[in-house]
């Protein structure tokens, strides 16, 4: 049977055209993928292969050698891509494993650890092709058995990984050789490609889990096929990595390693910045870029991020069962001015997607009628629901989650011009996740990430259970129709029109009001070279950075 | 004097076990776990959640829970961490040796400021030391150890352009850079400490100056040097070496805020990240591990007494 081929090459240009740019803000010091830098010249030559651009952009005139120092306030429990879920964690185990597909910053899952993806017609069966020559980091080649038995793993719900769900819509995997997979599923699901990226969908040796102390030995030793391997994890301290020699791409990466310096807070890491112990960092606080403004051999760049600082709305709680205070909820909220208090205005205001999506994926805020401020028509929804006395809410925040204080205080003032009086509870995060997962949410704060792509970002927290987790207690009927359309669709418009339409129905029911994306502010000495930010705050840059002499 | 020293550890060791219990009971009271952790946001699945928790062994009841731990601890295996995924006697020995070490030398610190101040002090109440040392201790007793270090950060950073090194040397790799590490943490515990040390010192200085054989000493025409080398100084020896001991137990609690403060890998992070991950096992190694030391070095103290003063031996 006669299946259409995505190659590697088109799947670049369809990405590239498609949605390329726009995810670094005009300004940014950084070269955009393949639109400008060194390595522009020598690529128009001859035809590039296409993991040229994975990661960022090659540099031939990239000087080799050297260990980068980063500085990270966050650090990971641990280093263990199958049990970890924590965005700490993929930020630094995405240089170490490596999945089939890799998540483009355009927003396109692109061949990583293979080389090119054939989608059946009926939209089943994906063939995926390995790519050549990868060995993993203890010596052994990868083989099609070894891809098998990672995503086994993974969808296998008694293995505990936090990637289950995402994997559920697969059936089977097949090895009909060596060098070929394919994936069939039970529907078609367009966002297979990117369930195969580098969150969860790490590919490591045949039968790793099979010794009982391979979990622990995660955080000692890497088995991953990625440009660095672990070379020493000191929690509460230091990450230290090396430079993989045996690594796929010939030549890369250009440092011999990174050192990932765990510090303790925002100050600390400027201190650092600042006296040059640390070469690179991406602030926590946007807004602390000002403190670094002038300073003579750091450059900062500002790009647009896929983290979302939102209010959830657990929709079977109290007042909020009634759609019409939802609405006054969000009519009532000035998301500007709650951005300009938490972080100093650093940041996009959101309407119903991330900074980063919404060139590619979004609704424009002006054809949202709920993304308005408008307290006279808040205050009109809430007589409407018997409520025009107001009512007192209590309003969830994290502690440690610095952003959230004056945000509550904002909104406080702003909720209490409609008669809403607002109570802020502050929860430590174990308490919160506890609540979150137990679907009891009530009205709370939230700070979470996505990869760059729809399905990812709705489905799971938004779609009703089984098959989603809806964890605000939404039950819509019409969203549920609608992220079905656009997980099944393979075509891209057909795709877009669907989440367009679901944006509506959340901007209209609302079960969450997305506030701001904060920027994500990359802090670099003069001498790093060639870095690129990647969208999810992630360290994908560092496989190709350099450092100058 | 053995058997009240074996009395002593028995009823520490019951304190201990005691302590791990109520710590066992409270943190598995406080919803969320290690679990939601590792699952964050992608939770969702029960089935997984299920399977992680059966891995753990958290579908147990408490009490056999606790017991299982407590028999292992007892064959001398504090489990496997749950966040970390390594051996918890491994992550509690490296967290402590740091934490020891700077334990040791703020308590070399303090007593190298604080004794030589609190004796000058004391040995003329009111006089112009006596006030220099009194100002002295009232600023660092009443400097919370965070603000201090925050400042030393600042104005090292602000004035001569120096600030810590990002990732902490253990000695044995490069003293020079260990030192350097932790020059600001010891530093703001030892502000502190010289100023509680020179306090007792001073009060206990007075005090004994006031005594009936120092006016028989100094009736019977013994120059002030003799009279302090030989009576005073002896004399208060046992006392400020007690001191040593609590100080030294009070530097370990109260380690937690600097090592945070200055990204010091020690027992004080360790702890505090266990609670916050839910990492059971560590925190309860940890803990046990803490009363165990504090015995130590009350026991330590105890002995050196006998060293020191010749009546305790017969007591």
């Amino acid at each position: 049977m006669p299946e259409p081929r995505i190659d590697r090459r088109s799947a670049l240009l369809a990405g590239a055209g498609l949605m390329g740019a726009g995810l670094l803000r005009p300004g940014s010091g950084l070269p955009g993928f393949g639109l400008t830098g060194s390595g522009g010249a020598a690529r128009a030559q001859g035809a590039p292969p296409a993991e040229a651009g994975i990661y960022g952009p090659d540099d031939p005139q990239a000087r080799r050698g050297g260990v980068l120092t980063v500085a990270i306030a966050n650090e990971p429990p641990n280093l263990d891509p199958f049990h970890q879920a924590g965005d700490a964690r993929t930020a630094i185990t995405v240089l170490m494993y490596q999945g089939l597909m890799y998540e483009d910053a355009s927003g396109v899952a692109k061949p990583l650890l293979a080389e090119s993806m054939a989608v059946s017609e009926d939209g089943l069966a994906y063939t995926f092709a390995l790519r050549r020559g990868v060995r993993f980091h203890n010596g052994q080649p990868m083989t099609a058995a070894d891809v098998k038995y990672s995503y086994d793993y993974v969808r296998d719900p008694a293995n505990g990984s936090p990637g289950a769900a995402d994997f559920g819509a697969i059936r089977a995997i097949e090895t009909p050789d060596d060098h070929t997979v394919v994936i069939r599923l039970s529907e078609p699901n367009a966002s297979l490609p990117m369930t195969l990226t580098n969150r969860f969908g790490c590919v490591i040796p045949r039968d790793t889990f099979a010794n009982s102390q391979a979990r622990s030995r995660l955080s000692q030793q890497s088995v991953g096929t990625g440009p660095f391997m672990l070379q020493e994890f000191r929690p509460q301290s230091h990450i230290r990595m090396a430079r993989f020699p045996n690594y796929w791409r010939q030549g890369q990466p250009y440092l011999d390693g990174v050192l990932f310096s765990v510090q303790p807070n925002a100050a600390s890491v400027l201190v650092a910045l600042r006296s040059r112990r640390v070469d690179l960092a991406l602030l926590a606080r946007p807004q602390d870029a000002e403190q670094l403004q002038g300073q003579p051999g750091l450059s900062i760049t500002s790009a647009l991020s896929l983290r979302q600082c939102s209010l959830d709305l657990d929709c079977n709680h109290a007042q909020l069962k009634d759609v019409r205070v939802r609405q006054a909820i969000a009519l009532s909220i000035d998301k500007k001015a709650v951005m300009q208090a938490a972080i100093s205005g650093k940041g996009q205001v959101l309407g119903t997607i991330p900074a980063a999506m919404q060139e590619s994926w979004g609704a424009p805020l002006d054809s949202l009628p709920y993304q308005k401020t408008d307290p006279a028509r808040a205050k009109a929804l809430l007589a409407e629901a018997g409520l025009g006395d107001g009512f007192a809410l209590d309003l969830v925040s994290i502690i440690g989650f610095e952003w959230m204080d004056p945000a509550a205080v904002t909104i406080a003032q702003q909720l209490s011009a409609v008669g809403i009086r607002l109570n802020i509870q502050r929860v430590e995060l174990g308490v919160w996740l506890n609540a979150f997962r137990t679907r009891n949410m009530r009205f709370t704060f939230n700070d979470w990430g996505t990869q760059p792509d729809p399905h990812s970002l709705y489905y799971r927290h938004f779609h009703s259970a089984p098959r989603g987790a809806d964890f605000r207690n939404w039950n819509n009927a019409e969203a549920d129709r609608l992220m079905d359309a656009g997980m099944a669709s393979a075509d891209p418009a057909a795709r877009k029109q669907a989440y367009l339409g679901l944006q509506r129905v959340m901007d209209e029911t609302v079960p969450t009001i997305m506030l701001y994306s904060p920027d994500l502010v990359t802090v670099s000495q003069q001498r790093v070279r060639n870095y690129v930010q990647h969208p999810t705050g992630w360290w994908f840059g560092l496989a190709k950075a350099w450092i100058a002499t | 004097m053995i058997e009240a020293l074996l009395r002593r550890i028995g009823a520490a060791l019951i304190t201990a076990v005691l302590a791990t219990g109520v710590v066992f009971l409270l943190i598995r009271a406080v919803p969320g776990d290690a679990i939601g952790e590792m699952l964050g946001q992608s939770a969702g699945d029960p089935a997984a959640e299920a399977a992680l928790r059966a891995f753990f062994g958290l579908d147990q009841p408490i009490w056999s829970q606790y017991l299982r731990w407590a028999g292992d601890v007892l064959r001398g295996d504090l489990g496997t961490s749950m966040r970390q995924g390594l051996p918890v006697w491994g992550i509690v020995m490296d967290a402590f040796l740091v934490t020891l070490q700077i334990g040791l030398v703020t308590l070399l610190l303090a007593a190298l400021v604080g004794v030589p101040l609190g004796l000058a002090a004391g040995a003329r109440p009111g006089g112009m030391m006596d006030m220099v040392v009194e100002s002295f201790t009232l600023l660092s007793l009443s400097s919370p150890v965070f603000w201090t270090g925050m400042v030393l950060l600042i104005m090292a950073d602000a004035w001569i352009g120096w600030a810590p090194p990002l990732v902490y040397t253990p000695p044995e790799m490069s003293l020079a850079d260990n030192l350097e590490s932790i020059l600001l943490p010891v530093l703001a515990l030892g502000f502190l400490q010289a100023g509680a040390y020179a306090q007792f010192t001073r009060q206990q200085t007075a005090a004994l100056l006031r005594q009936d054989f120092v006016r028989a000493a100094t009736a019977r025409g013994l120059p002030a040097r003799v009279i302090f080398g030989r009576h005073v100084l002896r004399n208060i020896a046992i006392p400020l070496l007690t001191y040593a001991g609590l100080i030294l137990v009070q530097i370990l609690g109260g380690v937690v805020v600097v090592e945070t403060l200055f990204a010091i890998p020690g027992l004080g992070r360790t702890l505090l990240a266990a609670i916050q991950g839910r990492d059971y096992p560590v925190l309860q190694g940890a803990l046990l591990f803490t009363v165990v030391v504090a015995l130590l070095v009350n026991l330590l103290v105890d002995l050196a007494y006998a060293l020191i003063d010749p009546r305790v031996r017969g007591a």
